[in-house]
C-alpha cells in the first residue's frame, strides 16, 4: 500500500478501487515504518469502502493490524444518507476502555505498604480464565439497562463517579432484549472481572506533569499514586458481536452492500438491523461501564484495607472512564455544517475539546481526559481533548502492538519478563506467569512517541506521564 | 496436516489441511483450544455435544467454533478431544470433551471470538483447507 505524505505527521492513502474517501494515518517516520511492516494500511483502505463514510478513514498513531478495521481505526458515516454501522468498527470487546483513579497517597506511602496493597489487589480482583466475579449475576438485568448507575444503586462506587464517566456510565438506547440467551449466560458470572490478554490493573505514580492547569482540573499532581484499569464487556460483549455479525451477513446482501472484508459487515444505521445492533451494543456497553465501576470499588476497598483507613480517606476519586471500542451517534461538523454521524472508534479514544456540551462542568474549560495506557514496564499517558481535532474528536488508545504474541513468547519467558519488571521496581501479580511474555514491554511501540504524535498532530494535548509500580494481570 | 499457528500483530490465527471436512473441523477446533492450552485428548472427561447449520462452509466453521467457545466459557472447560459428524446440507455435530479450567496451565490468553477476517474454508484438489483468525 502506497502512502502520500501530506504533512509532517499525516500520511494519506489516495482513493482507489472502491474507496469512497482517502485513508489518513497520523504517524511520524518511525511509526509509519512500523505500519509498513504489516497489513494495517490495507485495512485503513478497506474501511474507506464503507457506504456513507465521510472525510477519511482515519488511523491513530498506535495503529496496528486488526481484523476488518485496523486497531486504531476511526470512521464516521452520515446517518441521513444511508451511512452504515459496522460491528467490526467496534470489535468483539464492546466498550472496552480505561478508568483512572486518583488517590491521597504518595509514592512513599505505596512503598511502605507495597506488599500489602499488591496482596489485597491480588486477592480481590477476579481475572484470567474461568468463573469469578465481584458482583452477583442478579444485578445483570439492571446493569444492562442502566450501566454504572445500576451498580452505584446496588452499593458499588461513589456518587461522584458517574459525572467523570463518558456518557455518565450509561449508554442510551440500550435494549437488554436485543441480547441473546448465550450473551446473557456468559455475562452472569463475569460482572466485576478483569479478563486476560492485554487487560490489566496497574498502580502508577504521576511521574511528570506537562500541563499543570489540566492536571489540577483532573485531580492529578506529581508524585501521586494513581490506579489505572483496562477491561471491557467480557464474554457478554464478545457473544453480542458474534451474534450481530451472523445477522449482518445476510442483511448486507438484502441492502445491496458489499465490503472487501467480511469482518466489515455493515447495514444502514437507520435499518432495523442497524438499530438492533446499536441497542444490543449499548446494553453491552452498559455491562462494560458497570464492570469497570465495580472493579474500581474493589480497588478502593483494597487500598483502604492496606492503609487501615476508611474508604472516604483514600482520596480515590475517579479521574475519568473512557471507552475506546464504540460506535456513537454524534453531531460533528463536516464541510462547515453540523451533521449527525455514526462515529466508529475501534481502538481509538473519544477526545472532546474544551467547551463541548457533553463534558461535566468542572472539565469544560480544559477538555476531556484522554487515557493512553502504555505497557506494564514503561509508562502511560493522560492527555486532554483539544478543539480542531482532525479525526472526529479521536485520539490513540494505547501504545499499539508491534510484535505478535507468538514472537513475543520466543524473545523472553514469562518468568524472565517478571524478573525484569521486579528489578525495575514494578511488583507483578500475574494470573499466569507464562502469559506475561505476550504482553512484555518489547511487544509494544514506544508509548512516549505515540503520545507525542497525538500532541503534535492536534489529536489531544499531553497532560501527565504515569509510571507503573505495580501490575495485576489476568 | 496438524494445524499451524499464524502470526498476527494483535490476535492469532490457525490454518490446517485435512482429508475430509469433518477432519478439518476437528483440526481447527483442536487448534483453537490448543492456543489456550495444548492438552492430551486422553484427559477429556467432561463432554458436551453441539450442532449447527449454516448457509455456507465458512459460516459453518465460524458458527461451530463460536458455539464451542460459548460452551467452554459457560461450562468452565477447556476442550481437547473432538468427535465430528457431518450432516447433510451444511450441518455439523461435534461432541467435545475437556477438563475444568481450574486444572489447566494456560499457554495463551482466552479466545474472545472467532472472526471472519481472512477466513478460508475450501476444497483444494484432494484436500480440505481452512484458515481462521481469532480475537484474543
Amino acid at each position: 500500500m502506497e502512502f502520500r505524505r501530506v504533512d509532517e505527521l499525516t500520511w494519506e492513502i489516495p482513493p482507489q478501487g472502491g474507496m469512497r474517501v482517502p485513508g489518513r494515518i497520523f504517524a511520524d517516520e518511525t511509526l509509519i515504518d512500523l505500519v509498513r511492516l504489516e497489513r494495517a494500511a490495507d485495512q485503513v483502505a478497506n474501511v474507506a469502502h464503507l457506504p456513507g463514510i465521510v472525510v477519511a478513514s482515519f488511523a491513530m498513531p498506535d495503529i496496528h493490524w486488526g481484523y476488518g478495521f485496523p486497531i486504531g481505526g476511526v470512521a464516521a458515516t452520515m446517518v441521513s444518507e444511508d451511512g452504515v454501522v459496522s460491528p467490526g468498527g467496534v470489535g468483539f470487546d464492546i466498550c472496552c476502555g480505561v478508568r483512572l483513579i486518583s488517590s491521597a497517597f504518595a509514592e512513599s506511602d505505596f512503598e511502605r505498604r507495597r506488599d500489602r496493597i499488591m496482596g489485597e489487589l491480588d486477592h480481590r480482583i477476579p481475572r484470567g480464565m474461568g468463573k469469578g466475579s465481584i458482583a452477583p449475576g442478579r444485578l445483570l438485568p439492571a446493569v444492562l439497562e442502566r450501566g454504572a448507575a445500576a451498580a452505584l444503586e446496588a452499593g458499588y462506587g461513589w456518587a461522584d463517579d458517574l459525572g467523570r464517566c463518558e456518557e455518565s456510565g450509561t449508554s442510551t438506547g440500550a435494549d437488554p432484549a436485543a441480547l441473546s440467551e448465550h450473551a446473557v449466560a456468559r455475562g452472569g458470572d463475569q460482572l466485576g472481572s478483569l479478563g486476560a490478554g492485554n487487560h490489566f490493573l496497574e498502580v502508577q505514580v504521576v511521574d511528570e506533569v506537562v500541563d499543570t492547569t489540566a492536571a489540577a482540573a483532573f485531580g492529578l499532581a506529581r508524585g501521586m499514586v494513581v490506579i489505572m484499569l483496562h477491561c471491557g464487556s467480557r464474554g457478554l460483549g464478545h457473544q453480542t458481536c458474534t451474534d450481530q455479525l451472523r445477522v449482518m451477513g445476510p442483511a448486507m446482501i438484502r441492502h445491496g452492500i458489499s465490503v472487501p472484508d467480511r469482518q466489515l459487515a455493515c447495514v444502514p444505521v437507520s435499518s432495523a438491523e442497524g438499530m438492533g445492533y446499536l441497542a444490543a451494543m449499548a446494553a453491552s456497553a452498559n455491562f462494560a461501564w458497570a464492570n469497570r465501576h465495580i472493579l474500581a470499588h474493589e480497588v478502593r476497598r483494597s487500598f483502604a484495607t492496606a492503609f487501615d483507613v476508611p474508604e472516604t480517606e483514600t482520596g480515590m476519586h475517579l479521574v475519568y472512564d473512557v471507552a475506546h471500542n464504540l460506535a456513537k451517534i454524534e453531531t460533528q461538523e463536516v464541510d462547515g455544517r453540523p451533521v449527525e454521524l455514526c462515529v466508529h472508534r475501534k481502538g481509538a479514544t473519544r477526545a472532546f475539546g474544551p467547551g463541548h456540551p457533553d463534558l461535566p462542568p468542572d472539565l469544560a474549560a480544559v477538555g476531556q481526559p484522554v487515557l493512553i495506557p502504555g505497557t506494564m514496564g514503561t509508562a502511560s499517558w493522560v492527555l486532554r481533548g483539544v478543539n480542531g481535532n482532525p479525526a472526529f474528536a479521536s485520539a490513540a488508545h494505547g501504545a499499539g502492538r508491534v510484535m505478535s504474541r507468538k514472537r513475543a513468547k520466543r524473545v523472553e519467558s514469562g518468568r524472565t519478563v517478571r524478573e525484569h519488571l521486579e528489578q525495575g521496581g514494578i511488583s507483578v501479580r500475574p494470573g499466569s506467569v507464562g502469559l506475561l511474555s505476550e504482553e512484555a514491554p518489547y511487544a509494544y511501540k514506544d508509548v512516549d512517541r505515540v503520545a507525542d504524535v497525538c500532541d503534535r498532530a492536534g489529536l489531544a494535548s499531553k497532560v501527565a506521564r504515569l509510571r507503573p509500580v505495580g501490575v495485576v494481570k489476568g | 496436516m496438524p494445524h499451524r499457528v499464524l502470526a498476527h500483530t494483535a490476535d492469532t490465527g490457525i490454518e490446517a489441511t485435512a482429508d475430509t471436512l469433518a477432519e478439518l473441523v476437528r483440526e481447527l477446533a483442536g487448534g483453537m483450544f490448543a492456543l489456550i492450552s495444548p492438552l492430551d485428548p486422553a484427559l477429556a472427561r467432561s463432554w458436551v455435544t453441539v450442532g449447527v447449520e449454516a448457509d455456507t462452509l465458512p459460516d459453518l466453521v465460524v458458527d461451530i467454533l463460536s458455539e464451542l467457545l460459548y460452551q467452554s466459557e459457560v461450562g468452565d472447560l477447556v476442550f481437547c478431544d473432538f468427535q465430528v459428524e457431518m450432516g447433510s446440507n451444511l450441518a455439523v455435530i461435534v461432541a467435545a470433551g475437556g477438563i475444568p479450567v481450574s486444572e489447566v496451565d494456560a499457554a495463551g490468553p482466552p479466545i474472545k471470538a472467532v472472526t471472519y477476517h481472512d477466513l478460508v474454508v475450501e476444497k483444494r484438489d484432494n484436500d480440505w483447507y481452512g484458515r481462521v483468525y481469532f480475537d484474543v
